[in-house]
């Protein structure tokens, strides 16, 4: 069970300010029980973004979002809807986003062994770092570049290992984000993942009322 | 005179480094120390390199200064967290050390406490912010400390990474951090470089050239293979396989000497760092090589 929470929205705004049609992504699993990308968020978030004038091509709540192979059969029906978009916003957690990431550039995406994409970390930065999560992906959790070690592509802990900034910056470069990645991040916020965490679902429920 | 007024004097500055051992025995660094006193304008003492754990960098930076030496504090992110790095540039500080050089720290993966856990709560970016912070009087959160610290903040740069550019792009983050000078990682090939100082030298920052001394040709192989972003080119592996067994080092001491001369004749950086892992004793050879003694 992954714990999400709402991004505060005036923040995703201005992380959107860029792009003007959208396709949305929730989750059946966790983000669902956590009321963050369920049926109901999808509907309220589409009706927010036209609200501020953009348009959403299309929605889907897949079954697994961050199963990746079985999101992109899902999203064969859609695949008009998501060429229209500018840009796909999506309503889970690191997982389920950096599925998206996966399936949305250029490249084929593949099968691939379970890899861990999300750290839980409780203060998300994929949309400063092109959708890849440098605090899981690169062994440091550098959050301002490469340092070092890496060495064409690959990481000094293990030539098994992409150096995540090197990925990052090719992602950022291709979808013409390389201003973002010029500015510093940064220390995290660590309270956001003081452990143990804990979901009451019924306070959710109780506030919708 | 200190690193600071050296490399503002526009003077050719040299450092160089050395490296705790491991263990309290303490005889033959200092004996390399003493080797270089009155040589170099300063002396780097790394902080536990290659994540093999050793004597702290800050020990060592006060016996030098005891010494009457001038010593540059290096500072990694791998073992300590937020807390525990300005309490230490805090302390570094108090014991006269002025000079520090901001690192991320090789991973735990490399050294012999493979089981360790990371700590890189803070990064080479933001621990350069944070000096700027505490010689400003705040620590890293804002608040107020009674007395702030002085440093000289250097940080590292990899002139021949590949890709180059996310590199370049950190170099500046960390320009606009506060970094005041920059050691490279070694540096083999003069013409490259030179591309390098062209990006770099637009910043008010100095820039010392990292120069390792090539011991052998299998030493410099070693290094293409294994050392990201250090590339020996052939002729000079061809060079030190021609001097011999018994002469490849005379001949890597020669091969330093020339660049070092290279780089000050033609007034290409504002000075070098060299690294001469284990034969410290050979830097006052080389510096006099190169005609800088």
């Amino acid at each position: 069970m992954i714990i999400t929470k709402k991004r505060d929205f005036k923040d995703l705004l201005e992380n959107l300010k860029n792009y003007k049609s959208f396709f949305l992504i929730g989750c059946s699993e966790c983000a669902t029980l956590c009321g963050t990308g369920g049926e109901p968020e999808l509907t309220a978030m589409k009706e927010a973004l036209e609200a501020e004038g953009k348009t959403v091509t299309g929605t889907l709540h897949p079954k697994t979002g961050c199963q990746t192979l079985g999101t992109k059969i899902e999203l064969k029906k859609d695949k008009e809807a998501c060429n229209a978009a500018d840009a796909i916003i999506v309503l889970s957690c690191g997982a389920g986003t950096q599925s998206a990431v996966e399936i949305f550039p250029d490249k084929p995406a593949r099968f691939q062994m379970f890899d861990e994409r999300c750290s839980l970390c409780g203060e998300c930065v994929l949309d400063k770092t092109g959708g890849i999560c440098p605090v899981t992906a690169c062994p440091k959790g550098l959050l301002n570049g490469p340092c070092g070690g890496t060495d064409n592509g690959k990481c000094e802990v293990s030539p098994d290992i992409e150096c995540a900034w090197v990925r990052i910056y090719e992602r950022m470069k291709k979808t013409d984000q390389l201003e973002d990645f010029r500015k510093v991040l940064e220390p995290k916020d660590w309270s956001a993942s003081r452990k143990p965490a804990r979901l009451n679902t019924r306070e959710k429920k109780e506030e919708k009322k | 005179m200190s690193l600071k007024s050296a490399l503002e004097s526009g003077k050719f500055t040299v450092t160089a480094e050395v490296g705790p051992p491991k263990g309290t025995d303490i005889a033959k660094i200092l004996h390399e120390a003493e080797a270089l006193k009155g040589k170099v304008d300063a002396l780097n003492v790394t902080d536990n390199q290659s994540a093999v754990m050793r004597i702290s960098s800050m020990s060592f930076c006060k016996l030098l200064l005891d010494m009457g030496q001038e010593p540059i504090l290096q500072m990694t992110c791998r073992d300590r967290n937020r807390i525990g790095l300005q309490s230490d540039l805090l302390g570094a500080s108090i014991l006269g050390i002025r000079n520090v050089l901001c690192m991320t720290g090789d991973h735990p993966n490399a050294g012999d406490h493979k089981e360790a856990k990371p700590v890189y709560d803070i990064e080479s970016v933001q621990l350069l912010n944070i000096v700027r912070a505490l010689n400003s009087g705040k620590d890293m959160m804002g608040n107020e400390m009674k007395g702030g610290t002085d440093y000289y903040q250097g940080a590292v740069v990899t002139p021949e990474a590949v890709p180059i550019e996310p590199q370049l792009m950190k170099f500046e983050k960390k320009v606009n951090a506060g970094a005041q000078f920059f050691q490279t990682q070694a540096i083999y090939d003069i013409e490259k470089f030179k591309g390098f100082m062209e990006f770099a030298g637009k910043f008010p920052v100095k820039i010392l050239a990292g120069l390792v001394l090539l011991k052998s040709a299998g030493m410099a192989n070693f290094m293409n293979k294994f050392v990201p972003g250090i590339t020996v080119p052939q002729e000079l592996i061809d060079e030190l396989k021609e001097a011999g067994k018994e002469k490849a080092l005379d001949a890597g001491i020669d091969i330093m000497a020339r660049h070092i001369k290279q780089l000050k004749d033609e007034k290409i950086c504002d000075g070098v760092h060299i690294m001469a892992i284990g034969a410290e004793d050979k830097v006052p050879l080389i510096m006099e090589r190169a005609g800088l003694l």
